[in-house]
């Protein structure tokens, strides 16, 4: 092949130049630590890693407002606890006032004053406090749940917090359910957490389904084993909470009227009066332990869904790592490699551009 | 029987012929670097001999032609390949910038802000009675149209700029086409005279690689030696020593065109039509930079606006459903752009919520101070497949976007990369055939110096035997 004195400067300029090129390159993913730069450096990696960055930006959200929730509920469930021991203190005045060996119309007017104070105690702790929010009003946070009678106000709102993707806890747990032991708005709500779809299709227009369905269309559409919507579709807003449900309930008992009727029996020194209050004692303390164990598993949830997230945050953090940063070690062995590729080529060059003839003509 | 004279004809003709060959010689060392020369050549042939008797006496040599050493299938091989390097080379640059636009590996972009909207929502609904809160969630969704105006006044900037350099190019395409006009006239005149233009050859043929580069063009050679080339399938751009002029213009948008982004109009005659020739331009540089501002970014353009309208039009619906912390039924969020196009630079947050984020609607019932039903139905959102077509969510959709513009990116570059390859290998080849060696030039030197050295002795050896046929009477 002839060889024009051109072609192999031509050539020295197109190898340095990619040797240079090559080079470059390495130094800044050596700089950034990066190996994706850009999408075009790897278009799959990058959109990878925009998924896991996705992924850890809606985690990080989780944890904080599951860290938030929890708050909620311990702070829920301590509160519980003060109503126990209300309910306890009650008890052990009404067993002593129960039997005529201990006690007598004197001895209950004093304790008739103890129970009255222990009421006030019960509404202070219906009417607890986290930061400016009620902790037992439902959705009705900013107003008192409960009036010095013991009259509820709030409603059976449970404000749900997504825990990830799929699924949402409750944080609170309502007034009603339990100073006035309404039952569960659904009955499952104590097991896993619901999830996300069921209970709230952003996309379908009737939008709730705790409180505006009763458990009677719930329990058909476990029956139905599907997802089919019993409700009509309607585009109205939805209906406002109906008026808080006392005493109607079968089950539930209404610690306020225990406590209030266990003092007017005292007062009015009605021993069988105060007898039967102890009964029913029981089953309001039974009410408080079975609700402060239902927060007690939801505290649980939370705690399992923390461990789950952040091991899922870690790895996708790992999963991003892999994908967009530099194997330093196989970075080095590169840059290595191409500096020496460089200074062979420069070498070479150097011999290549030199001698022509006219360096040996005299 | 030859005569003196005619030996000092001899000589002083191959001392000429010499001569030439060393210029020559000196115009190819000179030309070493000159871009598209060829290595000229001095043909020498025998001079006719003269008969006497049986003879035929040799009378030296002649200068026959001087002629250029040139592959012209080599030639329009290279220009077929440099016009597609041009092409992705246009389309690269373009993309280039681009894939700046979308790229979060080093700012924050939409991702970014599509997640931190979704999570506004979500600390909404850990806390819908806040104020501040509230006012994370307006601000949130406020950085988040401005991203959205971002991306669209970036890509709206680029096809600017696009405009221009097509504006450069078309520019670039009428200097040439005039140049290679006035050749093709310089060409006909020397050739008709009799001997090649070489030089005149040599930049023709350079031009017309230029013009390639800058727009795809067909092109042929007359019997009368001037090159005819036609841009795209009708635009004929030089014929003969006339050239056409190719001009710009700002014209509607289409589908997928800007509007007011130019388009590339053909004059046959001074007084002609100008006819629209944009869709006929296909390759070189400005078929690349065609191609980035209609096809991708307009591609780009058209799913950010999507994005920007389904996001407005999902969020309002589920918004309209709540009621907000003063209870009242929830208004628009966002304005509702006027339809999806140009969604992404239309999209503002509803005057009622920039007033006064308590007007965000986070419960599902009015009275609800603690309600987040609304809020973690908008939260909800971010996994919902509500981009057109119910296949995809937001942040797939915007991935996937990102994920095409890098693959583009790459395929542009790659293509690039590969294309120069074949033209460096091309021109190689083209300097082998066409290339200046100094080895070869120097030994010719050599070569026609010892020549006309030599051819000077014959004379002086002439002159010499004439003194000696002088001298004969004395």
């Amino acid at each position: 092949m002839r060889i024009a004195d051109k072609m192999g400067l031509d050539q020295v300029n197109a190898n340095l130049g990619k040797n240079r090129s090559d080079m470059a390159d390495l130094q800044n993913q050596a700089a950034s630590q990066k190996r994706v730069t850009k999408p075009s450096d790897d278009p799959l990696a990058a959109t990878r890693v925009l998924q896991t960055r996705t992924e850890i930006g809606a985690g990080k959200q989780f944890l904080k407002s599951i860290a938030q929730a929890k708050n909620f509920l311990e702070y829920s469930d301590q509160s519980l606890g003060e109503l126990s021991e209300v309910l306890m203190r009650a008890k052990e005045l009404a067993i002593n006032q129960s039997s005529d060996a201990s006690a007598s119309e004197e001895t209950r007017k004093v304790a008739s004053t103890e129970i009255r104070n222990l009421f006030a105690q019960a509404v202070q702790v219906g009417n607890r406090k986290q930061g400016d929010r009620f902790l037992f009003g439902g959705f009705k946070t900013t107003k008192p749940p409960f009036d010095a009678e013991g009259n509820y106000r709030g409603d059976s709102g449970e404000m749900k917090i997504t825990i990830n993707k799929e699924a949402k806890v409750a944080m609170n747990m309502p007034g009603d359910r339990i100073f006035l032991g309404k039952s569960e708005a659904v009955p499952h709500r104590m097991g896993p957490p619901t999830t996300n779809r069921e209970d709230f299709d952003p996309r379908s227009s009737e939008e709730d389904s705790v409180v505006a369905r009763g458990p009677a269309s719930l329990a058909m559409r476990t029956l139905t084993g599907s997802n089919i919507d019993l409700n009509l579709k309607s585009n109205d807003v939805p209906k406002p909470e109906t008026p808080p449900v006392d005493d109607e309930m079968p089950k539930g008992t209404d610690v306020f009227k225990v406590l209030r009727d266990l003092e007017i029996s005292l007062k009015a020194n009605d021993k069988s009066g105060v007898q039967e209050s102890l009964d029913r004692l029981d089953e309001a303390l039974s009410q408080v332990v079975t609700t402060r164990a239902e927060l007690g598993s939801r505290a649980s949830t939370l705690t399992s869904a923390t461990d789950s997230l952040q091991k899922g945050q870690i790895d996708a953090k790992t999963l991003a790592s892999s994908l967009e940063d530099v194997d330093t070690f196989e970075l080095v062995s590169d840059i290595n490699k191409t500096e020496s590729t460089l200074k062979a080529s420069l070498a070479t060059s150097g011999k290549l551009i030199q001698p022509s003839l006219l360096d040996f003509l005299k | 029987m030859s005569k003196i004279h005619g030996m000092m004809d001899v000589g002083k003709r191959s001392m000429m012929n010499s001569q030439t060959a060393l210029q020559t010689t000196g115009h190819n060392i000179a030309n070493k670097t000159t871009e598209g020369y060829s290595r000229q050549r001095v043909e020498i042939q025998t001079a006719e001999p003269t008969g006497l008797g049986n003879h035929r006496i040799g009378n030296g040599s002649k200068t026959a032609a001087v002629t250029r050493t040139n592959n012209p299938y080599l030639e329009k091989q290279i220009g077929k390949e440099q016009s597609s390097l041009g092409y992705f080379k246009g389309k690269s640059e373009a993309m280039n910038r681009v894939e700046s636009v979308y790229n979060e590996q080093q700012n924050k972009g939409l991702n970014t802000f599509i997640t931190d909207f979704f999570n506004s929502f979500r600390e909404l609904s850990n806390n819908p009675e806040s104020l501040a809160t509230r006012t994370q969630v307006k601000e949130t969704a406020e950085f988040l149209t401005k991203d959205f105006k971002r991306v669209n006044n970036q890509l709206n900037e680029i096809r600017k700029d696009i405009d221009q350099q097509v504006a450069t190019n078309v520019d670039e395409v009428n200097q040439l086409t005039g140049e290679i006009a006035q050749l093709n006239q310089k060409v006909q005149l020397v050739e008709n005279q009799g001997g090649p233009a070489n030089d005149e050859r040599d930049r023709r043929d350079l031009l017309v690689k230029k013009l390639g580069e800058k727009i795809n063009i067909r092109w042929a050679e007359g019997h009368d030696g001037s090159v005819t080339i036609t841009a795209g399938n009708s635009a004929v751009l030089v014929a003969g020593d006339d050239a056409k002029r190719l001009s710009v213009g700002s014209t509607p948008g289409t589908e997928t065109k800007g509007e007011g982004s130019y388009d590339i109009f053909y004059q046959s005659s001074k007084d002609g039509q100008r006819t629209n020739v944009t869709s006929q331009m296909t390759g070189g540089a400005i078929g690349g930079l065609l191609e980035v501002r209609d096809q991708n970014i307009g591609g780009l353009l058209s799913n950010v606006d999507k994005m920007a309208y389904s996001i407005a039009n999902d969020v309002n619906a589920v918004h309209a459903r709540g009621f907000d912390a003063h209870n009242r039924a929830g208004q628009e969020f966002f304005e509702l752009p006027n339809g999806v196009k140009d969604a992404s630079a239309n999209l503002n947050l509803s005057q009622g919520i920039l007033r006064d984020p308590m007007r965000i609607a986070a419960a599902g019932q009015p009275g609800s101070p603690g309600d987040n039903r609304i809020a973690n139905a908008l939260s909800q959102l971010q996994y919902e497949n509500v981009m057109p077509g119910e296949q995809s969510t937001v942040d797939e959709f915007y991935n996937s976007m990102v994920g095409e513009v890098g693959i583009q990116m790459r395929k542009a570059v790659t293509s690039q990369e590969s294309q120069k390859g074949i033209v460096d290998q091309l021109k190689n080849i083209r300097e082998s055939v066409s290339g200046v060696s100094l080895d070869e030039e120097t030994t010719k030197l050599i070569e026609y110096q010892k020549a006309f050295d030599a051819s000077a002795r014959l004379i002086k050896t002439a002159d010499e035997m004439f003194d000696t046929v002088l001298n004969l009477k004395r």
